[in-house]
């Protein structure tokens, strides 16, 4: 008998579940509805980039899968490579579209509401674009997903940031099911609790950086803060760059309103992280720690810094500044500059962290040490990034098309 | 329960390198992998000719420090890197998923991907091989032909090694990271 009351409330909770998923609003189409898409030139190489990307993806994958790391250029003294940087540059994103998504529909301002839906989906697919790039950097990552649980290593940053972003996650799927249902208070307490997770996983990714010891470079308090500071950066920049696709450069009054106002926010925001950026190299250089300063001496005269600062910098601050945040076309193209800035940071980050011999004097006799650590990433690693890339688009992509990400008729 | 340390009278290594071929024969080392788990380095001969300190020039035999404040141990993520009850930082290759990450924070240049199991390997002071076998000596100390190092029970005050630490004056690498490394260079 008991049983059988178990059996009824089993039932019930089975039936309440599925008559919640098939409340969810989405446009019923089928895959002829996602190749029929308006063919302008723009989307025509757009379409073209996406299979290109994911073709790319499929031989990067069967590459590692046939040679392992073997197909990476990383070493046992450059451990980190090229797709460490991708995974980092896809969550990032994700984070600070979080932050911009959350403005609306956690802090209640009205002017942002018309993007949270889109932020937030556009976070959802960011990280999942990350998770399938660094699928394929983790030697074992079925190993990862048991140990994790079973024997989790409570002192690593890895951890804490893996298991966060989990959480995330699931936390931010659920806020996007409550605002297409338009559930606003239960879309904001999701909403609020994935963005502290979210931002707590996003400190503990630079803490991974900021807790070596070994590297002088990075070690300290600074990743930690600076990747919450860059993540609202990169937010808004692929707030512009999807608000441009949306509306393809006729932009509604409300949408230029909202974008003039996160131009002016992205204009303190920048301003504030040359200021970051120019105080660490500058007490890194003067400071004349040993493995430090010499590091960052190194580190100015890369090009993959100056691309950082010059791209994700210097051309959005000076298209903000010009005419005060109302360029919105030239924003778009900023931000265009500026994620490709972003890469080259995240690059820099991983990269620079293992620049430095460890000097533990594995030499041959009479031969001299290696100054700096070499790398460039492998084809292999170019495809799988790209196809990540690739993988972001195409969510993103049929996302809009199952989705009504635009604001609701009710706002 | 031991607390195992090694001490290395750096100044008697010869460079002969019987070490490192000892190491990979009795730990099956893959072929290739030099420097990788033990090795020597070489420093150059300091000042310019006639003025050439001849002492600097001496070799520095080196491995995994197994230290007591492990950075390798706090990065993991699945505690895949332990120590057992002597002490011995060891890897349980079951949990390690290849981050790499203590690879990242090892200030010692440790550890290495061993390319049969695909995760993370380094010096095991020979846990599971010379002293699983009852042995009391490292093969890297067995071999040697100048009696550079001396591995042995810390935490014993009659052992050879607690002695040497004794009455030699010693110092050990990269102090000042709070590793609390357990190898001790003889001065």
């Amino acid at each position: 008998m008991a049983q059988t009351v178990e059996q009824v409330e089993e039932t019930g909770v089975v039936a309440k579940v599925r008559e919640f998923i098939s409340t969810i609003p989405y446009n019923k189409i089928g895959i002829k509805d996602l190749i029929n898409y308006e063919k302008t030139p723009l989307n025509n190489l757009l379409a073209v980039l996406i299979v290109a990307f994911l073709a790319m993806f499929v031989i990067g994958v069967a590459s590692y899968l046939t040679h392992g790391h073997h197909a990476y250029n990383i070493t046992r003294e450059h451990p980190w490579g090229l797709l460490i940087a991708v995974y980092i540059f896809f969550v990032v994103s994700s984070t600070g579209l979080c932050i911009v998504g959350s403005l609306g529909d956690v802090f209640g301002f009205k002017d942002y509401e018309l993007i949270s839906k889109r932020a937030i989906f556009g976070s959802i697919v960011t990280i999942l674009a990350g998770f399938a790039v660094i699928a394929f950097e983790i030697g074992h990552p079925v190993t990862m997903l048991i140990y994790n649980v079973l024997t989790p290593g409570l002192t690593s940053a890895i951890w804490w940031m893996g298991t966060l972003y989990g959480l995330y996650l699931t936390f931010m799927i659920i806020e996007f099911i409550f605002l297409l249902k338009h559930d606003m208070k239960k879309a904001k307490i999701f909403g609020l609790t994935g963005l502290l997770v979210g931002l707590a996983a996003h400190s503990n990714l630079g803490s991974v950086f900021g807790f070596l010891n070994a590297r002088p470079i990075s070690n300290g308090v600074y990743y930690p803060t600076y990747f919450i500071l860059t993540a609202f950066i990169t937010g808004i920049f692929i707030a512009y760059i999807m608000m441009g696709f949306r509306y393809k450069m006729n932009w509604p009054e409300p949408v230029k309103v909202m974008l003039t106002n996160l131009a002016k926010i992205q204009g303190l925001l920048i301003s504030i992280l040359i200021f970051f950026v120019s105080w660490k190299m500058l007490t890194d250089v003067y400071g004349g720690m040993p493995n430090r300063s010499e590091v960052a001496v190194h580190i100015f005269h890369s090009w993959t810094f100056w691309a950082e600062v010059i791209l994700a910098m210097l051309i959005p601050l000076f298209i903000i500044l010009k005419d005060m945040g109302r360029n919105i076309n030239g924003m778009f193209w900023a931000s265009l500059s500026g994620m490709v800035g972003i890469f080259f940071m995240r690059y820099n980050l991983v990269h620079d962290t293992q620049l430095k011999p460890l000097q533990m004097m594995k030499i041959r006799e009479y031969q001299l040490s290696p100054e700096w650590i070499h790398y460039f990433p492998s084809s292999t690693e170019i495809m799988i990034s790209l196809g990540g890339l690739g993988v972001c688009l195409l969510l993103y992509y049929i996302g809009s098309k199952f989705f009504n990400l635009d604001a609701d008729e009710q706002h | 329960m031991a607390n195992y340390g090694m001490a290395l009278d750096y100044k008697n290594c010869i460079n002969c390198k019987a070490c490192e071929v000892a190491c990979k024969e009795e730990n099956g080392v893959l072929l290739g992998a030099d420097k990788h788990r033990i090795w020597v380095g070489a420093n150059d001969v300091k000042g310019e000719w006639p003025l050439l300190d001849i002492a600097s020039a001496a070799f520095l035999p080196s491995q995994c420090q197994h230290c007591e404040e492990a950075p390798c141990q706090e990065v993991c993520p699945t505690n895949a890197t332990y120590y057992n009850e002597h002490g011995v930082v060891l890897v349980d290759a079951e949990k390690c998923i290849l981050c790499s990450y203590c690879m990242n924070a090892c200030p010692y240049d440790a550890r290495y991907v061993d390319d049969r199991t695909m995760t993370v390997d380094k010096c095991t002071f020979c846990t599971d091989t010379r002293l699983a076998r009852g042995e009391t000596t490292t093969a890297c100390q067995n071999t040697c032909p100048t009696k550079v190092r001396t591995f042995g029970d810390l935490d014993d005050y009659d052992s050879e090694i607690s002695e040497l630490l004794r009455t030699r004056e010693h110092f050990s690498l990269k102090e000042n990271l709070g590793t609390k490394p357990k190898l001790f260079y003889l001065t």
